[in-house]
């Protein structure tokens, strides 16, 4: 019974897998996408960039949950932080994971912009990932920075207040830059109701498309520093250090004795 | 690409498709760019202020003392998308007074000597039976010539600057990157690139000083915009 019950689950499963991946091709991607050859030299160092992904994720997700609370107007954004904190269930943990991950981001970013500068991780044909992987960190910073704002408190408002008068000293475009970001000559609603709508909107919508290209980037070309690709690479170059030194000879050869060369062992024996 | 077209593209053609490509164009980007640049065509191009045209009062200058200056606190109403006083008006809903708290520093003109020490001040002689009453109009112009009316904002980065007092001598210190300034708001070290920011100020009959959210911009070290303040 329990026997009969167990084939028939297990052909379930099989016949739904199969039904999903002939319709959309999902076993495959899902391996494409889960299973790397990853080095063994060093095969911690690679989890950096998964380290960046995973708090990156916990952002968006914690983040969505601040905002079923969180309040952009200057006469209640510190009350509904205050709430959080104070009395909404697990607020502690949550806005704590928030801001905890944030800062652990920023971290793991650094490390893992380390380890592929170190390792020569940016080399061609890899370029353009480090490119990407550029404007991410430029985009996290920028959203490290409207995040602190919102909080509305002494701390966040002066950082915010200095951040910005260091904006406002680039030549032409500071001025302008400073009062689109204001809303206005002065801090005030408008100034937190834009860092809102750019820490939460604006910059979370940029993010996403760039850690996409990000990945597939990486997936393109694989994780640098494979066995494979360092045989590979000294396969390449002791092929053309042979080429080199066979020219040499060649010139060599026609130079002194204005014959053929016939490859060395040839000449020695000759002589 | 051009051999998969059927037929060339005219001169009619490229001008048709550009007209049209601008047209389109421009309805498709110049809302959402105006929409959200409002501020900036509000400001930089029009000229306008969130903190509203008018005088604001700042305290009687009997409270300032000779050897240091005064420290008042000046709240500008601030019209922004919807603290704009119409809007509330408009809702009733709104019990808030949206204000931008700004810290001024008030003290009489000092001289500086040669060694960085502070002199005699410009403070005007009637004040020392001065009981509150209307001024003469002689007396207020003194009093106005004679007064220093400081932004408390740091011109480096904006920090408040406070008044500590240091081996007996007075001097205006920011927190923040340890910008210096002497009694008159004049920059004596640090980062900062200029001296404080000066208030548009002016002494009335009643012996009170009344500010506008204006400064003096430049200065000896160059134009600086107070963009945050």
């Amino acid at each position: 019974m329990i026997g009969r019950l167990r084939s028939q689950a297990v052909d379930t499963g099989k016949f739904l897998t199969d039904w999903m991946e002939h319709r959309t091709g999902i076993l495959t991607m899902m391996e494409h996408f889960l299973y790397e050859p990853v080095p063994k030299r060093g095969a911690w160092l690679y989890t950096l960039g998964s380290a960046t992904l995973f708090c990156i994720s916990l952002q968006f997700l914690t983040g969505i949950l601040l905002l079923f609370y969180y309040v952009p107007t200057v006469d209640h954004a510190w009350n509904s932080i205050y709430y959080i904190m104070e009395e909404a269930y697990f607020g502690t943990l949550i806005r704590g994971i928030h801001y905890w991950s944030a800062n652990f981001l920023l971290v793991f970013i650094g490390l893992h912009m380390a380890q592929v500068f170190f390792s020569g991780g940016y080399k061609a044909p890899r370029e353009l990932n480090w490119v990407v992987g550029v404007v991410l960190l430029l985009l996290v910073i920028v959203l490290a920075f409207t995040g602190y704002l919102l909080r509305w408190d002494q701390d966040g408002f002066w950082a915010s207040v200095v951040g910005m008068k260091i904006g406002s000293y680039s030549p032409f475009v500071g001025g302008p830059t400073i009062h689109f970001l204001l809303g206005g000559d002065v801090t005030g609603p408008a100034t937190l109701s834009r860092f809102f709508a750019i820490h939460v909107w604006l910059l979370p919508a940029a993010l996403a498309p760039f850690i996409g290209i990000h990945l597939y980037l990486l997936r393109k070309h694989g994780v640098f520093g494979s066995e494979f690709e360092y045989s590979d690479r000294l396969a390449k170059l002791h092929e053309r250090q042979r080429l080199e030194e066979y020219e040499k000879y060649e010139e060599d050869g026609h130079e002194e004795d204005g014959e053929p060369y016939l490859g060395r062992r040839d000449r020695e024996d000759r002589e | 690409m051009a051999e998969l077209q059927k037929d060339p593209m005219t001169r009619g053609d490229f001008l048709g498709f550009g007209i049209l490509g601008t047209i389109v164009g421009a309805i498709l980007t110049i809302p959402p760019a105006a929409f959200v640049l409002g501020p900036l065509i509000d400001i930089d191009l029009r000229g306008q202020s969130d903190i509203p045209d008018d005088w604001f009062e700042v305290g009687s200058i009997s409270e300032i003392s000779e050897d240091e200056p005064k420290y008042f606190l000046v709240e500008f109403p601030v019209e922004q998308i919807y603290s704009q006083r119409e809007i509330q008006e408009k809702s009733g809903t709104s019990k808030e007074e949206f204000t931008l708290d700004s810290g001024l520093w008030v003290s009489w003109k000092t001289e500086i000597l040669e060694d960085g020490k502070y002199g005699s001040t410009q403070r005007p002689s009637f004040l020392d039976e001065y009981d509150g009453g209307s001024l003469s109009e002689e007396q207020v112009q003194e009093a106005q010539d004679a007064v220093n009316v400081l932004s408390n904002s740091c011109a480096h980065l904006g920090c408040p600057v406070r008044w500590i007092i240091r081996e007996g001598e007075g001097e205006l210190l920011c927190p923040c990157h340890g910008g210096i300034y002497n009694i008159n708001g004049d920059y004596v070290a640090g980062p900062p690139p200029r001296d404080l920011y000066r208030y548009t100020h002016e002494v009335r009959e009643d012996g009170k000083i009344y500010v506008r959210h204006e400064f003096d911009s430049g200065g000896e070290k160059g134009p600086q915009e107070p963009y945050v303040i």
